[in-house]
């Protein structure tokens, strides 16, 4: 069966778009002139306000409302397109580069222009070198053809955009964590406010956004706002671009209007094309949105405000579906194991208490857990989340919080698998060609 | 570490006032900085690690929590980084249950992975962990012994302990004055910001990230800097420590005086950290308008000369007599004298010099002052150095008396007596020195036995800049004062000022005494009581600098 | 303990010949000038140095930080932050296990047994099999669930060989026989190896950072103004004169002037907010001439071009 959703970010998969030739003949860079150029960056950010486009990057935020916190006329403003994409289970951003890289231009150019932009940076995560040769393709290409570099269209206005490679840190997907590893430091969030929007990349107005939602800007500025806007329900507007993997038929890359009933993105024939075996649980919105039940799933809607009604979030729109004859409590460690991984290390809650949660995990794991393991861990989510720089240890409670709650009996098994509740010390395991 | 930082704003004598509820009371507060300050000026103390007010904030530590009122009602924030607004609510922990488990809750993951090893350790007793401990942490812990710790270190320092425990490095000779204890680091990176923005020269850093980070110089470098001991200093915890005063003695048997640097005319304030007449080192005084809280590693050390090559006793044509039969020597020669050249001094203090004005009174005028000095000067380091190395050179200018010394020794032929004190000309130019030992009567005042005591026909011992109280002032014009410490080597020393009121005949008994006869001849010290000049010194206006 | 996989540290003496070519320099100084500060380029930099010694010594991280003008130890601490730069020697081809929730579920960890009982080799990232090709590690999400388990050999996703190439084909996932379907491509090619450039090639055409050193666009301060707008004026009969233009990013003022004649004198006739696109000159009349000035904070363009107001 066809699929019939609408589609903004993903008209153009399977197109061979990466080359401009096709990329224009499919329309695109048809307003990058008169239409983009005639008008003023006010009237172009009210547009990008009326579509209700939100950043697709995990919080949701509003892009236009965003955008109208870049002060002008000062220091120069700088655009970072956030593809550092590192949020388990979210693979969008890696195919929509891969595919339609001269769409991610075009809404730079849009953005670049509304907010006096000189040069932008693509921040693409260390692992994507293949996105990365997609991007610097497609960039030169549009050097060549005169929409970027010096004068674009006779406009007076110039745009350079280049591609930075990360080098593995998922911290780095946070913005201001992502401004420093532009600057060349490690990638450790900065204490707010200021925020980016106000002074970013060396304490200039920056604008961080996601992928997804630069490319959703040609396809609002070539049909309009409202027909944006008339997609989707409620507060949710337009459509979004979700990476479903796991316990599938079909997983992969999906585009559809906001609202769509997660069963059917897992069922339907034009999507996922049914779950294999019994569903156990839908991780919604990636790794540290809370986990859903197969009952809490039945239910549920793709869109910010339904979930947020369910106790969990849209997040960055990774579906992570699994059956079961899964093992909740290992998958519980792989998680707590990422976020101690993956804490920049420079909060002491966050620096000691994900490694620890993940301590803690390891012994429940190994078989050693006590009784009063998950409270412990609970205990712990509650003294890190309220007391971090960044939303990273929030994100690893998340998990630990909703997992153990749903899935008590797993877990109470899992410990209860220790008759004699073993006094072993458990080493903490170092790896240093790992680790550093 | 970002590139980007915002230095702390510290509250002043003129900052606005303003009112802010700080749990349920409405209280007055410097309205132009943080919390940690404000909360400070009314009495209330948040523990903290890596605030420091004369560094850059970073808010990693999150041990200051309070809670204040943001957009979504009241919530957690740090109070390092929370600026006063007026009108403004806080909760501490004496009115928020909350802001006390915070506080606690972090306290506990400071020390999830910390060694405990205090009785081992040298910063037992000034440690900020034991100190917050006691304040916010107190109470039953989660740790779970048999999950093991995950020490701080880097790879190749790594070791396994008795008990199969991976372990951090410890004793690690990071730098040719100071030891790293790996484990005992809780990254509070105040030792790199402190190498990056003050001491400018970036040579430590946290490397590696999350649990498995560790502060470390560049593999084979050292840490190596003029002014690095302040790392040891600002180290919250005993992860660096400084190598001679390693187990030399408990901080809590120390007895602290405030003192001003001897070397240097900045005059950086410090503390002579001292116990049973014993100096054991000094540290920096906290001075926003002077040294901040720096101080040179030159300026510590000068500690170590107070028990080495002092003059204790008199000298006599090269030997050693007693005080007082050196003393009578240098009577009879002043009042036989035909003409004296009476030699100030810029490294004593203003009571030292107002003294031997005085003297140079008595004698009328057959006594000439000279002033100034020999010693090459250098550059300020814009740090806690100006680079001169006369710590009293603009008081003796203020003092009236120039800085002349070639013309001593153009005219030292017209001489019979020439007296210095505590200036030693023959160490700091020994060849224009030579033409001064055409004087035939040349008496000396130090505190050590110097090149000018062995030049000297006469010399006598006097007590040491530790060992006296008075004041100085800086290159900037500020009016500060040094108290005496109790450790003078012996009894019978005397200070400077009062071995030449006994020179003038004038006997006086206390230091205020010379002060009484400095501010009388000094206009611009005319009226300034000993009560006026403050821990933190006093400014003169700056009409007096040109005097 | 000491950790098996401490490295024998090179010289900088010893690496120098890689790292100090003219290629280098060119490719270097090309990355300095995209941004605003050298600093910016250190991991782009570091990137270059470990593609070319296949791995990071001390010594070609200082290197990186003399390129870069940091200091070394933070280029140090740069360099341990990220886990993507190889701080100990590795085989020729890394391979690269996700272990993370999706992969982990759907079976990762009979996969990392597998390969490590093919390879002997533990998959801890410190160690190099014996025939000097392989070295195993287990990463967090690389950012391909939908293949889960996956797997990277290098910088490429690799599931399957299709064709006598390493690729992840769509909805293709790793499994035990795939595996070794790679390792024997991998033994196959040991001479070729799967090299890409580190920085996924270069740009033509580019500007460079405005201001950086080599760089050819005009610098953002306060020489640099705005692009002025395009001015079109219209005298209507009895109703002066319509001026309209079109906009011009970071715009924070536009100011009007009139003359009535094109070669001045000029006189300021209204300022104009950012957001008007539009003016009425009630007592104009045809053959009067304007220009806009437009103003971006401190930064005043230079004026547009004149135009006379026709009838
Ligand atoms: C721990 C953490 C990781 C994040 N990772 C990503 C990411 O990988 N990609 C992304 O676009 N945004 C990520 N974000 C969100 C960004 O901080 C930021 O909100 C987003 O890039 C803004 O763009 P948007 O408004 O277009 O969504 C992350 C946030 C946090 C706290
Ligand atoms: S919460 Fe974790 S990741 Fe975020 S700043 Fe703190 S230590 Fe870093
Ligand atoms: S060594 Fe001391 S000052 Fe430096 S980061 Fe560690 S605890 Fe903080
Ligand atoms: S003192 Fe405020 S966070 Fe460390
Ligand atoms: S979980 Fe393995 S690639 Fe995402």
């Amino acid at each position: 069966m066809a699929d019939t959703s609408p589609k903004v970010c993903t008209v153009n998969f399977g197109k061979g778009a990466q080359d401009i030739s096709v990329y224009k003949s499919l329309g695109g860079y048809s307003n990058v002139g008169k239409r983009l150029f005639d008008l003023s960056q006010f009237e172009l950010i009210d547009l990008v306000t009326r579509s209700g486009l939100r950043g697709r990057g995990g919080a949701g935020f509003p892009t236009g409302m965003k955008w109208s916190f870049v002060p002008r006329g000062g220091k120069p403003v700088y655009l970072v397109v956030n593809a550092d994409e590192g949020e388990p289970g979210t693979f969008k951003d890696h195919f929509l580069m891969l595919e339609d890289p001269h769409r991610l231009i075009e809404g730079m150019l849009i953005c670049g222009w509304a907010l006096g932009v000189r040069t932008a940076y693509i921040y693409v995560r260390g692992e994507f070198l293949s996105a990365v040769e997609s991007l610097n393709k497609a960039i030169s290409q549009a050097y060549a053809a005169g929409l970027l570099g010096a004068n674009i269209g006779g406009s007076g206005y110039s745009l350079d955009i280049y591609v930075h490679r990360g080098a593995g840190a998922y911290i780095c997907g946070e913005e201001t964590a992502l401004i420093n590893s532009l600057e060349g430091c490690k990638g450790q969030p900065r204490l707010k406010p200021p925020f980016p929007a106000v002074s970013g990349a060396w304490s200039s107005p920056t604008c961080v956004n996601n992928v997804e939602t630069i490319m959703a800007l040609p396809w609002i500025l070539e049909n309009g706002p409202e027909a944006y806007a008339a997609i989707g329900v409620g507060r949710s507007n337009g459509t979004k671009v979700f990476s479903v993997s796991g316990d599938v038929k079909r997983p992969g890359v999906y585009e559809c209007a906001l609202g769509l009933p997660i069963m059917e993105m897992l069922e339907s024939e034009q999507f996922c094309q049914g779950v294999i075996g019994d569903l156990k649980g839908v991780i919604p919105g990636g790794s540290s949105t809370p986990v859903l039940t197969t009952a809490e799933a039945s239910d549920a809607k793709l869109d910010y405000e339904s979930l947020a009604a369910k106790g969990t979030m849209l997040g960055s729109g990774a579906i992570i579906a699994f059956n079961s004859s899964r093992n909740v409590v290992t998958m519980l460690q792989s998680l707590t194991r990422f976020y101690a991984h993956e804490s920049c290390g420079q909060c002491t809650p966050c620096r000691e208490g994900t490694g620890f949660a993940n301590r803690v995990m390891k012994t429940v794991v190994a078989g050693k857990g006590r009784d009063t393991d998950l409270q412990l861990l609970l205990d712990l989510c509650e003294g890190f989340t309220p007391t971090t720089i960044c939303p990273l240890a929030a994100a690893d409670a998340g998990p630990i919080e909703s997992f153990t709650k749903k899935f008590r009996a797993d877990f109470e098994a899992a410990i209860a698998r220790n008759p004699e509740r073993a006094e072993e010390r458990l080493h903490p395991n170092f790896r240093p060609g790992a680790f550093w | 570490m970002s590139n980007y930082y915002h230095m702390p704003k510290l509250p002043s004598a003129d900052s606005l006032r303003v009112t802010i509820n700080v749990d349920g009371k409405d209280v007055v507060v410097p309205g132009d900085t943080n919390l940690i300050e404000a909360l400070r000026s009314v009495g209330i103390e948040t523990p903290h690690f890596c605030y420091h007010p004369h560094l850059p904030l970073s808010g990693n530590c999150r041990q200051c929590l309070i809670e204040t009122e943001g957009p979504r009602g009241m919530g957690l924030a740090i109070a390092c980084y929370t600026p006063v607004r007026a009108g403004m609510k806080v909760a501490t922990p004496a009115s928020s249950p909350k802001v006390a488990k915070a506080r606690k809750t972090v306290m506990e993951f400071q020390l999830v992975n910390h060694p405990l090893d205090c009785p081992i350790c040298d910063k037992a007793g000034e440690c900020l962990l034991q100190e917050n401990y006691m304040q916010a942490g107190q109470g039953e812990s989660h740790v779970r012994e048999d999950i093991g710790k995950q020490y701080h270190g880097a790879p190749e320092h790594r070791f396994e302990d008795t008990k199969g425990q991976d372990r951090g490095g410890k004793d690690i000779d990071i730098g040719p004055r100071i030891i790293l204890d790996e484990e005992r680091c809780i990254l509070c990176d105040r030792c790199v910001r402190f190498m990056r923005h003050v001491a400018g020269d970036e040579q430590l850093y946290i490397a590696a990230r999350g649990d498995h980070a560790f502060i470390t110089t560049f593999p084979g470098k050292k840490l190596d800097h003029a002014y690095d001991l302040n790392t040891t200093d600002i180290c919250p915890v005993g992860a660096l420590t400084s190598k001679s005063f390693r187990f030399k003695h408990r901080v809590w048997n120390l007895q602290h005086t405030p003192s001003i640097d001897p070397t240097d005319a900045l005059g950086a304030n410090i503390w002579i950290d001292h116990d049973g007449g014993t100096v054991y080192r000094l540290m920096p005084r906290c001075n926003s308008d002077v040294n901040r809280s720096w101080i040179a590693n030159s300026t510590r050390a000068a500690f170590e000369a107070l028990s080495t090559n002092r003059l204790l006793d008199g000298r006599l044509q090269g030997k050693t007599v007693t005080r007082s039969e050196a003393l009578r020597h240098m009577m009879e020669k002043l009042q036989s004298a035909k003409k004296v050249a009476l030699v100030s001094s810029g490294h004593l203090t203003l009571e030292d010099n107002a003294a031997m004005l005085s003297l140079a009174g008595v004698l009328g005028p057959r006594a000439e002052v000279f002033g100034g000095s020999w010693l090459p000067v250098a550059k300020p380091d814009g740090i806690a150095l100006s680079g001169d190395p006369v710590p009293n050179r603009r008081g003796v200018s203020l003092l009236g008396i120039a800085d002349n010394l070639d013309q001593l020794v153009s005219r030292a032929a017209e001489f019979d007596v020439v007296l210095l004190a505590e200036t030693d000309l023959w160490f700091a130019d020994s060849k224009q020195a030579k033409a001064l030992e055409a004087i035939p009567n040349r008496l000396v005042l130090s505190a050590w036995d110097t090149a000018s005591v062995k030049a000297a026909t006469c010399a006598v011992g006097i007590n040491a800049w530790a060992e006296v109280r008075g004041c100085m002032v800086n290159i900037a014009g500020r009016l500060q004062m040094m108290q005496a410490a109790p450790v003078s080597p012996v009894d019978a020393l005397e200070p400077a000022w009062q071995t030449l009121s006994h020179l003038a005949g004038s006997d006086w008994n206390e230091v205020i005494e010379a002060w009484k006869f400095a501010t009388g001849i000094c206009s611009p010290l005319a009226s300034i009581k000993y009560s006026a000049i403050g821990s933190s010194g006093l400014q003169l206006p700056p009409s007096g600098a040109h005097t | 303990m000491t950790h098996a996989n401490l490295p024998q540290q090179p010289t900088f003496a010893e690496i120098a010949p890689r790292l100090e070519t003219p290629a280098m320099k060119a490719r270097v100084a090309d990355l300095i000038r995209r941004y605003p500060s050298p600093q910016a380029a250190l991991l782009q930099v570091l990137w270059l140095a470990q593609h070319e010694l296949q791995w990071l010594p001390q010594a070609a991280i200082e290197w990186s930080a003399h390129q870069c003008k940091t200091s070394p130890v933070h280029a140090y601490g740069v360099a341990t932050f990220y886990t993507m730069y190889q701080k100990a020697p590795v085989g020729k081809f890394l391979l690269q296990i996700c272990q993370n929730v999706t992969c982990h579920a759907l079976g990762s960890e009979n996969l990392i047994a597998h390969a490590e009982k093919t390879l002997g080799i533990p998959a801890d990232g410190a160690h190099v099999s014996a025939d000097g090709l392989f070295t195993l590690l287990r990463v967090e999400c690389l950012g391909a669930c939908g293949n889960g388990p996956v797997m990277q050999v290098n910088d490429d996703f690799a599931t399957d060989v299709v064709d006598g190439v390493v690729t992840m084909p769509k909805s293709i996932s790793l499994t035990t026989e795939r595996f070794d379907k790679i390792v024997a491509w991998c033994r196959a090619n040991k001479e070729k190896g799967l090299v890409r450039d580190p920085l996924g090639g270069t740009l033509a055409g580019d500007l460079g950072h405005p201001g950086a050193e080599g760089a050819s666009a005009q610098k953002q301060n306060s020489d640099y103004a705005p692009p002025p707008p395009a001015l079109a004026v219209k005298a209507i009969a009895g109703t002066g004169v319509a001026l309209t233009w079109k906009a011009a990013p970071e715009i924070t003022e536009l100011r009007i002037e009139h003359s009535s004649t094109e070669s001045g004198p000029w006189a300021p006739l209204a300022t104009c907010s950012p957001k008007d696109k539009e003016f009425a000159h009630a007592t104009g009349i045809a053959g009067d001439c304007y220009r806009i000035v437009a103003v971006s904070g401190a930064r005043v363009a230079k004026p547009s071009q004149i135009a006379k107001a026709g009838v």
